[in-house]
């Protein structure tokens, strides 16, 4: 079983291994998102709309205003949180399909203490925040645990955590956490307590961006500015030479894991201090599915992640004025997002196309292990 | 006392409705992930089949007909899954989300384009009860197994029928060992790509038998997102009755039991989102308990690459 993820292997000089992880890099995601864009533009001609109008609002109401920059902000934040909690693990050579949970674990978290420490005023939201950072700490780490110690595939126990992590979140918002009123969900938090909207102008664009960004550079120093983090690439690349060079296999994989989890973690916190206040069940849903497509079309690093990020959503953003331009459907955008998310990693399809160097950019795509193994 | 025995009949009969999409779903992905491909898509395979159902059924009139349009577009995104996976060398999880999401937005686009809005699709000809005689007027247990849709009934068969098909015929011994063991099979001259595309077509087909149910049988309308995690919890049956399906069947009929009973109990004394985790948190203890690389097929997940 080979685990083959980070930047590819080129031969020659310095820079010209630069060059080639650098067009590698941007290869995969350029096909990926061209193919989509293409398809897309049949799926709008097939519903007897023009694709260039329909792509030029697309395009006007993702980045055409400070109004739609502001909301493509708001789309963005939590898929780099998400992205990066994908990315963090894929270095290490995991596949982390727990973001989802993970995320509702922040959020809840936060929709807890929020409402508990609203009264602190400002001072609430780093503590409230830390807060996420911690029970997404745990949470996270439980699919590591159950790797190193049990056996147990992270890809199966992430995405059924996934699933005990929403019934958790949304059993505590009907009924320790219930509001007074017909509507289930938590209480909300008082204004004072939330984080702030960066100005009038970018619309409910709020502060919680900044702290995206913040969090992809912690994870960028983390990565490959400390030991912990080479350590952690180390047994991304090579498991065996790791464990040979004396680095603990396990502890590695339940701090990827955990990691990771405290990154979907503080999204669901900021989403709730930033966006929505409180916890509505049912709550948003597929950011944390989604932040697997950015950490791809990112290629795993927080600069990729956070460009990815804003891809997926200045498309999100902008499908609302597509929607008001043309006949197209909105949802026209998901559609968008899940064809980027099939072809990113279509080694063969790619080839086809490049002819057959782009096998040498395959790495970095996919982890090559089995389930069973 | 009383009571209970009369609860009794009307828990099975919401047993086995609760369960069998959960069936026929993990029957799928069974032959799928037998194959060597994992199939975290039947979700979405699930879901598309359950907006095609009705689509079909909505414009003809006839469930059987919604029946052939869903059996369509689950072998279609099947397919997908198999062209990325065996063809393209995607990777396998990442396109089972692919699938699971391009399904969740592709109907939500299409209710908008084809039924003028989103939310719950127009009422549609659905399976009617059908009840076998004789056997319907067993007590107690009779109506709950034997007055039920015809997809019911299908589910019935089809769970002997596969444990043949994968354990007793050729067909089913060249499965397997493409998903144990690709370069034996390559090497006796079977196909690994074709064995992979059948055991992935079969999954969108029964994947979308569960569709199907779920829009035209258990309801007689599509709603957005209806399929509700249940091809995860397939997914969990499948890997808690240990890629076996009668094992599959049996854990399913139990998610399904686990569901039948807390409609009933009182929703104070046992939260229904504990229920709900019950097959997710089970997979998990049977994975870890059992060390879950000893039970799944060895070469699943893996792209086959011909030396």
């Amino acid at each position: 079983m080979s685990v083959e993820p980070g930047a590819p292997e080129g031969r020659g000089s310095a820079f010209r291994r630069m060059l080639t992880g650098t067009a590698g890099a941007l290869l995969f995601p350029f096909v990926a998102i061209l193919l989509s864009f293409f398809l897309g533009a049949i799926i709008v001609l097939a519903t007897g709309n023009n694709p260039v109008t329909a792509y030029a609002a697309l395009v006007k109401g993702a980045v055409g205003s400070p109004l739609a920059l502001g909301r493509t902000l708001l789309y963005t934040t939590p898929l780099i949180f998400t992205g990066l909690a994908v990315a963090v693990a894929f270095r290490a050579g995991l596949f982390n399909i727990g973001g989802e949970g993970q995320l509702y674990i922040g959020a809840i978290t936060a929709a807890w203490l929020g409402v508990s420490l609203g009264s602190l005023g400002p001072v609430a939201i780093p503590i409230v925040l830390t807060a996420c950072v911690i029970t997404g700490f745990l949470w996270g780490s439980l699919p590591g645990i159950l790797k190193a110690y049990f056996g147990a595939h992270e890809v199966i126990t992430t995405i059924m955590l996934n699933f005990v992590a929403i019934d958790l979140a949304y059993y505590l918002a009907q009924h320790p956490l219930r509001q007074r009123g017909p509507i289930p969900g938590t209480e909300t938090i008082d204004y004072a307590a939330r984080i702030p909207t960066i100005g009038t102008a970018l619309g409910r664009a709020n502060y919680g961006f900044f702290i995206a960004i913040l969090a992809a550079v912690v994870v960028y120093l983390l990565l490959w500015r400390t030991r912990r983090g080479f350590e952690l690439r180390a047994v991304g690349l090579s498991p065996g030479a790791a464990n040979y060079a004396g680095m603990r296999l396990g502890l590695n994989t339940i701090l990827a894991l955990a990691i990771g989890g405290s990154l979907a973690g503080l999204g669901g916190g900021v989403e709730i201090l930033g966006v929505y206040g409180n916890m509505d069940v049912p709550f948003v849903t597929n950011l944390g599915f989604n932040g697997i497509g950015v950490a791809l079309l990112g290629r795993n690093h927080p600069v990729g992640v956070v460009l990815g990020a804003l891809l997926f959503g200045g498309l999100t953003s902008g499908a609302q004025e597509m929607q008001f331009a043309t006949d197209v459907p909105l949802q026209l955008a998901n559609v968008l997002l899940a064809v980027i998310l099939l072809l990113v990693t279509a080694t063969k399809l790619v080839e086809l196309i490049v002819g057959k160097r782009a096998r040498d950019f395959a790495a970095g795509t996919h982890l090559e292990k089995g389930l069973g193994s | 006392m009383q009571d209970l025995i009369g609860a009794i009949g009307p828990i099975l009969q919401s047993t086995v409705r609760n369960a069998t999409p959960l069936v026929f779903a993990a029957l799928g992905g069974l032959f799928s992930e037998r194959s060597g491909v994992v199939n975290i898509g039947l979700e979405g395979l699930m879901l598309i089949s359950a907006f095609a159902g009705v689509v079909g059924a909505h414009f003809t009139g006839s469930a059987l007909v919604g029946l052939l349009t869903a059996l369509g577009a689950g072998l279609i995104f099947a397919l997908i899954h198999a062209l990325m996976c065996v063809t393209f060398e995607a990777d396998q999880i990442i396109s089972g989300t692919a699938i699971n999401l391009l399904a969740l937005g592709g109907t939500g686009f299409l209710m908008v384009v084809i039924f003028g809005s989103g939310g719950t699709s127009p009422r549609v000809n659905g399976f009617e009860s059908v009840a076998i005689p004789l056997l319907s007027k067993i007590p107690v247990i009779g109506a709950a197994f034997f007055d039920q849709s015809l997809l019911v009934y299908l589910m019935y068969v089809l769970v002997p029928i596969v444990y043949f098909v994968v354990f007793r015929t050729p067909f089913g011994l060249r499965l397997r060992a493409t998903g144990e063991v690709p370069e034996a099979v390559d090497t006796a001259g079977v196909n690994v790509a074709r064995m992979r595309y059948y055991g992935v077509a079969l999954s969108g087909l029964l994947a979308a038998c569960g569709g199907a149910y779920l829009s035209m049988g258990l309801l007689s309308a599509f709603t957005e997102g209806m399929t509700n995690g249940r091809g995860f919890i397939a997914l969990a049956a499948l890997i808690f009755g240990r890629w076996n399906p009668i094992g599959a069947a049996g854990a399913a009929l139990l998610f399904g039991l686990a569901q039948a009973v807390t409609f009933r109990v009182n929703e104070q004394t046992l939260p229904i989102e504990f229920v709900d985790m019950l097959p997710y948190v089970l997979t998990i203890i049977v994975l870890a308990g059992f060390g879950g690389r000893a039970i799944a097929p060895a070469a699943i997940g893996k792209p086959y690459r011909k030396e």
